[in-house]
């Protein structure tokens, strides 16, 4: 018998989630199974995986935190597209069947849960914070609303990782930067409190880095916060095309297991 | 180098080929000097069709290519060409096989390659303006 869910409407129709499930560590090659969800208004993807958790298969692994499309962390596949679960709602999706992958281009923990590592130790290696020369500030740095409105767009970053899963560039280059840390990139550059150019220089300016951009315009597509990933990464070719005659200082860059070419290039 | 500096270079060279290219295929196109403006001219030879002129005829485009100012385009466009393919193909095997190592095979196997044909491409167009030809 089908479980109404505390909170929603009425049950308007009964759809099959297709999931893939996936265990590397006891498993060789992954595998769909089906489960049947009651549906009722206002329910998301994310609620959807939670019935199936709470009524059907407890084994089903998913990760999800804050439930409103804040905190980035259930973004995957739903339809073919990635997307955060917890802002899918199932009946906007039309369909009876809906198809449930974890994101692509990461290695998987387990069935719907990516291993994040690559995303966050490719934003890390982008220095995403402001670089200041000064040791000591002695008073806040000033900001014009104009000044702001050139990196605005790009704080509206998650991290979800959803850029970078649907990048054909990090399907086939297990080294490149990827969308979501370019634009970050940009984002800092870009703004006038930032001096930290010359020093990101060695990894955006890398084999890997923002030249291997191919403009496919997959990663804006996706993005559920509605930034534009790809026009950063083309913004920040221009800057870097307008910096090529500089000479800079090379300060080594961060170092990490899935980084090596990039420090031993740059 | 840098690679900016080096994929500065791809897209100039990319722009470069698409003007250099244009030139070449419109010019022996239309303005080739032939007085009747014909691409091809035949006649009819022991009962079969022979080609026998027209601007795209083999020798009336060595005779029109023959100097040096055209040697030097073709030199350039071929300079152009060479180094738009192989950084190129650098680019596409270095994101399927990434690593420093296979990266640094990659890169010397492009250059030798790059370069054997740049020479004999270079050695084509001696020949030409010396009178020699394919």
């Amino acid at each position: 018998m089908d479980v109404a869910l505390k909170g929603f409407g009425e049950v308007v129709k009964t759809v099959t989630l297709r999931v893939r499930r996936y265990d590397p560590e006891k498993e060789s090659l992954p595998t769909y199974m089906e489960y049947k969800v009651p549906v009722q208004k206002g329910m998301t993807v994310l609620d959807g995986i939670l019935y199936v958790k709470e009524h059907i298969d407890p084994s089903l692994s998913a990760r999800y935190s804050c439930r409103m499309g804040i905190c980035g962390s259930c973004g995957m596949i739903i339809d073919g597209k990635e997307r955060l679960a917890c802002q899918t709602q199932i009946l906007e999706l039309k369909k009876d069947l809906i198809k449930v992958d974890p994101m692509g281009n990461y290695k998987i923990v387990k069935d719907l849960v990516p291993d994040l590592s690559k995303l966050f130790r490719n934003h890390e290696a982008v220095k995403p914070y402001i670089v200041r020369e000064e040791e000591k500030p002695t008073a806040e740095y000033l900001q014009t609303p104009e000044q702001r409105e050139k990196y605005g767009m790009f704080t509206d970053c998650i991290l979800c990782g959803a850029c970078l899963s649907a990048c054909p560039t990090s399907a086939a280059d297990e080294l490149y930067l990827g969308p979501q840390a370019l634009a970050q990139a940009f984002r800092y550059i870009s703004d006038s409190r930032d001096t930290g150019f010359y020093e990101r220089l060695n990894v955006l300016d890398s084999k890997h880095g923002v030249w291997r951009c191919h403009f496919s315009g997959a990663c804006s597509e996706v993005c559920p916060k509605g930034v534009d990933p790809a026009l950063g990464i083309q913004l920040l070719k221009e800057v870097l095309t307008k910096n090529i005659f500089v000479k800079y200082k090379q300060v080594p860059s961060p170092v990490g297991p899935e980084r090596k070419s990039v420090v031993e290039t740059s | 180098m840098r690679e900016s500096k080096v994929m500065f270079l791809q897209y100039m060279t990319g722009l470069l080929i698409l003007v250099f290219g244009s030139f070449h295929v419109l010019l022996i196109s239309f303005l080739a000097p032939t007085p009747d403006k014909i691409l091809y001219q035949y006649a009819n030879i022991a009962g079969g069709h022979t080609l026998i002129g027209g601007t795209l005829f083999y020798s009336t485009v060595k005779a029109v290519y023959s100097n040096l100012l055209w040697g030097s385009f073709f030199e350039l466009l071929l300079t152009f060409l060479i180094y738009h393919i192989f950084n190129g193909f650098r680019i596409i095997l270095s994101e399927q096989f990434p690593g420093s190592k296979s990266e640094k095979v990659i890169t010397y196997s492009m250059l030798i390659i790059g370069l054997i044909i740049y020479i004999y491409g270079s050695r084509t167009i001696v020949l030409m303006l010396t009178g020699g030809g394919l």
